[in-house]
């Protein structure tokens, strides 16, 4: 079903331990937008006399962004940035359907944009740590 | 499911802190309003509503942006000072805080755009004039989380509907 992106959620947890399910995760407050890419890798196997170029595919990519405002009772996102070790990073499109979302262990980078005429924002950059999964009902 | 507050306590504030303030009293004596003042009146303020946008998070509106026209007006024959009334103004509202309601906490208020003085006759006598003098103040309002995020399990949805 075709849902809004209203109630989407970022979940995150420092220790890196994944909850069960991976959206109980605690989550981080103030956010509004996600975007995660899942991109294979394509290897160029284009041999003599193939009529056009031939691809296998080759390693998957997990990486991504979130982005809100700054807000100074959440600094999840910025405790991420400079932890060593990896968290827990768990994705919903919408919290009325917890059961799908992707998650895994991530690391984070952190920016923050202040500027004159508005709130300020933050946002972040992550990329896998370790192997994600893609949790869905059917 | 948790409501945001109430935004009408916005423009309240803004009307009950130029309310308060006797210096403005004193130049503008008939009165604060929103949109039209009372009958007779000659010598008032006018709070008027131009634009708003609410900005939302996954948590909720988190933030209420509101463009207030304020200006002082007179009628031209009782003397009524419109630029000093309209620097009070300034006065009162450029980067000051004030306190709006429980959920509501203003980030900052500031002139987005000056009101310059303008003159026009009266509706019915043509010989009365009536002269305006203020601004455009934007009204940044954070909104604190009224409704818990709590963790997501199983069919739970944090007091949610589906929409």
């Amino acid at each position: 079903m075709i849902k809004t992106g209203r109630y989407g959620t970022v979940s995150w947890d420092p220790t890196g331990t994944p909850p069960v399910p991976p959206a109980t995760a605690p989550l981080i407050i103030s956010l509004n937008k996600w975007k995660a890419s899942f991109k294979t890798d394509k290897l160029d196997v284009t041999c003599f006399g193939d009529v056009n170029r031939v691809y296998i595919p080759g390693m998957k990519d997990v990486s991504g962004t979130v982005a809100g405002f700054w807000n100074s009772a959440e600094i999840a996102l910025f405790e991420a940035a400079d932890a060593e070790a990896p968290g827990f990073l768990a994705l919903a499109p919408n919290s009325t359907e917890p059961d799908f979302n992707w998650s895994g262990s991530a690391y984070m980078d952190a920016d923050i944009d202040c500027s004159v005429d508005g709130a300020p924002t933050v946002s972040g950059t992550f990329m896998a740590a370790g192997p994600w999964t893609f949790a869905h009902t059917p | 499911m948790p409501s945001p507050p109430n935004s009408s306590a916005i423009a309240n504030s803004l009307i009950g802190v130029l309310l308060a303030d006797p210096q403005l009293a004193a130049l503008m004596p008939d009165g604060v309003y929103y949109d039209v003042a009372r009958a007779g009146a000659k010598r008032f303020v006018i709070v008027s509503f131009v634009d708003g946008v609410d900005i939302a998070t996954y948590d909720g509106r988190a933030i209420e942006s509101a463009l207030y026209l304020v200006k002082a007006v007179a009628l031209a024959s009782t003397g009524g000072n419109v630029e000093a009334a309209a620097e009070r103004i300034d006065a009162l509202l450029e980067d000051q805080f004030w306190t709006i309601a429980p959920g509501l906490e203003l980030m900052t208020c500031f002139r987005s755009g000056n009101v310059l003085r303008t003159t026009e006759p009266d509706s019915t006598n043509p010989e009365l004039y009536w002269n305006h003098r203020g601004g455009r103040y934007r009204l940044d309002v954070a909104l604190t989380p009224y409704r818990t995020l709590g963790r997501l399990t199983g069919n739970e949805q944090n007091g949610r509907v589906t929409p």
